[in-house]
């Protein structure tokens, strides 16, 4: 086959050099890109799954439809149904009011239950890990149920009409977070033991979970089980079961998709560069294949059979350079990685092969398309104009491949715009302000010395390699520094919700006799809360003076419970007014209507908007209420929320409770207890489990997002070389004539590194504005974080620019002052 | 062989339009040798483009075998090349990432030839290149260049064969041995030779000369 011969001998020969490293690292980093972002994708979803215990949950106050289970069994879905209840338990004279929650045998369906034989456990090596539960009469127990109860391991206690022995302390359950442990201690029991406890009567206030996972179609069995569902049976996603840990892994996944997009474009660029200079290569071999009487056809059809063995052969090496890239890159942080991540679909690696084919199409074949159709007279003239496609056209078709291919890999059309109008925006401006600095510099470099005056006239007489060069160096730059900062951002983001003194416990229902001894109790331990809310319950009796069933066509939980109404003067932290406006010193406190202000989500659901009204009833007593403001929430920051919130001067005379949130380190935790014991009408919620395991899965996120980046970095490293490589030639050819004629080595290195870092620095300054420009639009539309502006981007990106294209320069050119002048022009 | 009636060719440049050729009348036989001569602009390169089928006049026509070729498309005449023509070139024009054995053997293999290697092998010989076959063009000085060139040229066993200054790269001793070459392969194959050249010694071992000046024919003759 010619055409592969042809490839074999280019190859030999060196032209095939940079575009096959280019291919192959390109594909190598998208590749690996994709792997990595794939299975760290996957183990997030199989962690957020393991948080519900299940892959999805059906909630619910009656116990379920036994038609759903016999259908699950049908479709080899698996099943666990839980119920949660309240239970006084007891031995001997001690009681405890206990959070029970009884598991059929096939719980959790996903994640694990720790469990240990020492309270308190946190040492690893006392943990157990099961995926079962409490075999039948015994209970697993939260460790501080043994001081309440007074009580050790094996001893046996009283839960409704049975006694049953606790035989392990329960550390850990997956779904810990999905239900707070309102009403003291954690017990974990046999669903088959609740008939001879007999704790769940008609009327009992309980909570059903219907755990599911797995089967041959999930989605079809989900599908036909929705509509089923009634008012009083809910559907939980992985997503829905903590705010917090969705907003993280939805950021981190998004943050993933953009360094997988970034890479596709930094490896389309890098091809771009490297097809470019390809191309220029071809054309005297071109010219003598039309004077040697070869038809046009058929050197297109060699080219393109030679592009097409080169996609294959190059993305082949480089899927497999990927792999092992990505696996290097797994075994270098599994220390800490704490979790095994899932394999890989075909996903990454279709992506990886078609990034190396269409971008090879994309910018090559326009390159050397319209070469066939050239004069072959240019072997006797080399002034013959070259009739290709001007490199507008050609950038265009290229530039509409990375498209394609950022779509595909993306599947999200507003990214892809952004990042592809960003770059182009960055490219348009490098090629105007490029063009405008290197006339400057050229008009003004002859002050500056003849290094200087040399390597700036030399710039500008090559303007459009270097604009070239500069739009590839200046795009490298900008999305290295988007990653950056990005991933800065979003990490302190985090670390900012996450702070080690982060309240982890709720103190609720309060009353206001006992606040003075709580406050004590919490002061006598050194703690501090983040403030004291007071809280007045109420049920919404009338939607502008209609009754609520009237207006809001489902029945809805907020019309079916008391809520908790509060009063403040101030927007809460984390709070922003929405609609309307905020209550100030003019507001009237005792006004026929009340102004209340309304979370978003809430007035939404209820038909709700500015200037209804909502009659409440506290106690048997009622008020009228006008909607006056709705807000956004923030959930992340674990500080007590307010669905609707007063002015002062309204709810005081109601009897009132108060509430607030704590930081509760480990070591006083039995702090829990005492509070318990002294108060017991005191409701806590325990929120420490599950802000550890928040913890983890963001440190595993961000150590995802660390990796990422390391790679990101690479492949910019690649778009450098591959754009320093472009006019190498004739610099090694100039460099070798003015040594021949004497120049010294601190000239010729001069002038090299003049114009290298010259480049780098323009390229640097004009990526800090694409960059600029592009966090804030990410920020503000893909992450929704605060904008604010990066200074140091304008410092680090022209002088890392500048120094990096400069050394690269340098290093490269070298050749031309360690070897013969001869011997270089030979060479070329 | 090659019929050439009225032929012009006229550019237009800003300054105007340029007339680079004017009424040229010609015809060579097979096996003639023909040297196309005069000044440096005078029109030698552009009328060697116009009679190989690499260019075309603005008028007149030009006929290879009794084929006009300047009433053919771009394939038609590269159709033409690829039966009857081989070139030479001033620049050599070698591929710099093929040896030597592979830039003589690329026409022949093109043209689907089986034992192209070996031909290609036998052509570096007859020029004296058997030990250099695995040689790039960088590692190859001037004048082994202009050799592999014209093993390339003759491989292909052209009917025709065109060469521009193929001495005009090198130094004069070189130069005499690739003219001593190129005459000798060209009465062993039987290829009508046209040349272009400007140096007078090279011009007088050819059957006829072709003199331009300005675009114009002001002399052809058979050389003494």
């Amino acid at each position: 086959m010619l055409a592969f011969k042809m490839l074999l001998r280019s190859w030999r020969g060196g032209q095939l050099r940079l575009i096959f490293a280019s291919l192959v690292l390109a594909v190598a980093v998208v590749t690996s890109v994709a792997l990595l972002a794939e299975r760290v994708e996957r183990a997030l979803i199989a962690e957020s799954s393991s948080f519900l215990a299940a892959d999805l949950v059906v909630r619910s106050s009656k116990p379920f439809n036994p038609q759903w289970l016999q259908r699950a069994a049908e479709e080899g879905v698996r099943t666990a149904q839980t119920v949660s209840f309240a239970s006084m338990t007891y031995h001997g004279d001690e009681m405890h009011l206990a959070s029970v929650k009884a598991v059929e045998s096939s719980y959790p369906l996903r994640g694990a239950v720790k469990r240990s034989q020492t309270p308190f456990a946190t040492d690893e090596a006392d943990i157990e890990l099961v995926t079962q539960g409490p075999a039948r009469g015994e209970l697993w127990v939260d460790s501080r149920l043994l001081p309440l109860l007074d009580i050790q391991l094996g001893d046996a206690i009283e839960l409704g009409d049975g006694s049953f022995t606790v035989s392990q302390i329960l550390i850990e359950e997956p779904d810990g977070g999905s239900s707070f442990s309102m009403f003291g201690a954690r017990i974990l029991m046999n669903w088959q033991d609740l008939d001879k406890a007999a704790v769940i009567q008609p009327g009992s206030r309980v909570n059903y979970r219907l755990l599911l996972a797995d089967g041959d179609d999930f989605e079809g069995y989900v599908d036909w089980l929705k509509p089923q569902l009634s008012v009083h049976e809910r559907l939980i996603t992985p997503d829905e079961a903590q705010a917090s840990i969705a907003s993280t892994m939805d950021r981190g996944r998004r943050f993933l998709l953009l360094a997988g997009s970034i890479g596709v474009v930094l490896a389309g660029i890098a091809l771009a560069l490297a097809s470019h200079h390809f191309a220029n290569g071809q054309t005297l071999q071109v010219a003598l294949l039309k004077s040697w009487g070869i038809a046009a056809r058929r050197v297109r059809s060699l080219y393109l059979q030679q592009i097409v063995l080169l996609g294959v052969i190059g993305s082949v090496i480089g899927l497999v350079l990927g792999w092992a890239f990505h696996q290097l890159l797994i075994s270098a942080v599994r220390e800490w990685l704490p979790i095994a991540l899932p394999m890989a679909g075909p996903r990454p690696w279709i992506t990886g092969m078609a990034t190396g084919m269409l971008c090879l199409a994309g910018f090559t074949l326009p390159a050397l398309w319209h070469l066939p159709a050239q004069s072959p007279l240019a072997v006797l003239r080399r002034d013959t104009p070259i009739n290709n496609l001007n490199a507008a056209a050609r950038g265009s078709l290229g530039v509409l491949a990375v498209a394609l291919l950022l779509f595909w890999y993306s599947n999200n059309l507003w990214l892809s715009l952004a990042i592809l109008l960003g770059f182009a925006l960055t490219a348009m401006a490098s090629i105007a302000v490029g063009l405008l600095l290197l006339r400057l510099g050229k008009t003004y470099g002859h002050w500056m010395g003849s290094i200087w005056r040399l390597a700036l006239s030399n710039l500008w007489r090559r303007k459009k390699p270097s604009l070239i060069q500069m739009v590839g160096f200046s795009g490298a730059i900008a999305l290295l520094m988007i990653m950056v900062v990005v991933r800065t951002s979003l990490i302190d983001e985090w670390r900012w919700q996450l702070a080690d003194d982060a309240p982890n416990h709720f103190l609720v229902n309060v009353a206001a006799h006992e606040l003075d001894g709580v406050k004590q109790l919490i002061d006598q331990r050194e703690l501090e809360t983040a403030g004291w809310y007071s809280m007045v319950r109420g049920r919404i009796t009338l939607l502008n003076n209609l009754p609520p069933a009237d207006v809001v066509p489902e029945d809805h939980e907020s019309l079916r419970r008391e809520l908790n109404l509060s009063w403040t003067r101030d927007l809460p932290e984390g709070n922003k007014v929405i609609q309307g406006q905020w209550w100030d010193d003019s507001t009237p406190q005792n006004g026929a209507l009340a102004p209340v202000s309304l979370e978003e989500d809430i007035a939404k659901e209820l038909g709700l908007k500015l200037g209804d009204t909502i009659q409440f009833s506290v106690g048997g007593l009622t008020f009228d209420a006008v909607i006056t403001s709705t807000r956004s929430l923030n959930w992340d920051n674990m500080t007590p929320n307010f669905y609707f919130l007063f002015p002062e001067g309204y709810l005081e005379e109601y009897p009132r409770t108060h509430m607030t949130s704590l930081y509760i380190p480990a070591e006083e935790k039995l702090l829990v207890n005492d509070l318990l014991r002294k108060y017991p009408t005191v409701q806590v919620i325990e929120l420490d489990k599950i802000i550890d395991r928040i913890r983890t899965i963001v440190s595993q996120v961000t150590r995802g997002l660390e990796m990422m980046t390391l790679l990101i970095l690479g492949c910019g490293i690649v778009v450098m070389f591959a754009a320093v490589s472009l006019s190498m030639q004739e610099r090694l050819q100039e460099s070798a004539i003015l040594r021949t004629l004497g120049s010294s080595r601190r000239l010729i290195l001069g002038v090299q590194w003049v114009e290298f870092s010259t480049l780098g620095l323009m390229a640097g300054l004009l990526a800090a504005l694409g960059a600029e420009f592009a966090v804030a639009m990410l920020q503000r539309f893909m992450f929704s974080l605060p904008f604010n502006w990066h200074p140091w981007l304008w410092m680090v990106g022209p002088v890392a620019g500048g120094l990096l294209v400069g050394v690269l320069g340098v290093a490269y050119s070298r050749k031309a002052v360690t070897q013969p002048p001869l011997q270089v022009l030979n060479s070329l | 062989m090659i019929d050439v009636s009225s032929i012009s060719k006229q550019v237009v440049t800003s300054e105007g339009t340029l007339c680079i050729l004017d009424n040229i009348n010609l015809s060579v036989q097979a096996g003639e040798t023909l040297a196309i001569v005069g000044a440096s602009g005078s029109g030698k390169s552009t009328l060697l483009g116009i009679l190989a089928g690499l260019d075309l006049p603005t008028s007149g026509t030009v006929s290879i075998n009794g084929e006009d070729i300047t009433a053919m498309d771009e394939e038609g005449r590269a159709a033409v090349r690829a039966g009857h023509v081989g070139f030479v070139f001033q620049s050599f024009h070698l591929l710099p990432g093929l040896t030597a054995l592979e830039n003589v053997a690329l026409p022949l293999e093109l043209q689907g030839v089986s034992d192209a290697l070996q031909t290609a092998a036998h052509y570096l010989e007859r020029v004296g290149l058997a030990a250099r076959v695995g040689h790039y063009p960088r590692q190859l000085s001037g004048g082994e260049q202009q050799r592999v060139a014209l093993a390339r040229a003759f491989a292909c066993r052209p009917t025709i064969l065109f060469a521009d200054e193929p001495t005009g790269n090198l130094d004069t001793g070189t130069g005499a041995k690739i003219n001593d070459l190129l005459f000798d392969l060209n009465q062993e194959e039987g290829t009508t030779l046209i040349l272009v050249t400007h140096e007078k010694t090279l011009a007088a071992r050819c059957g006829r000369t072709l003199e331009l000046q300005a675009g114009r024919q002001i002399n052809s003759g058979n050389n003494a």
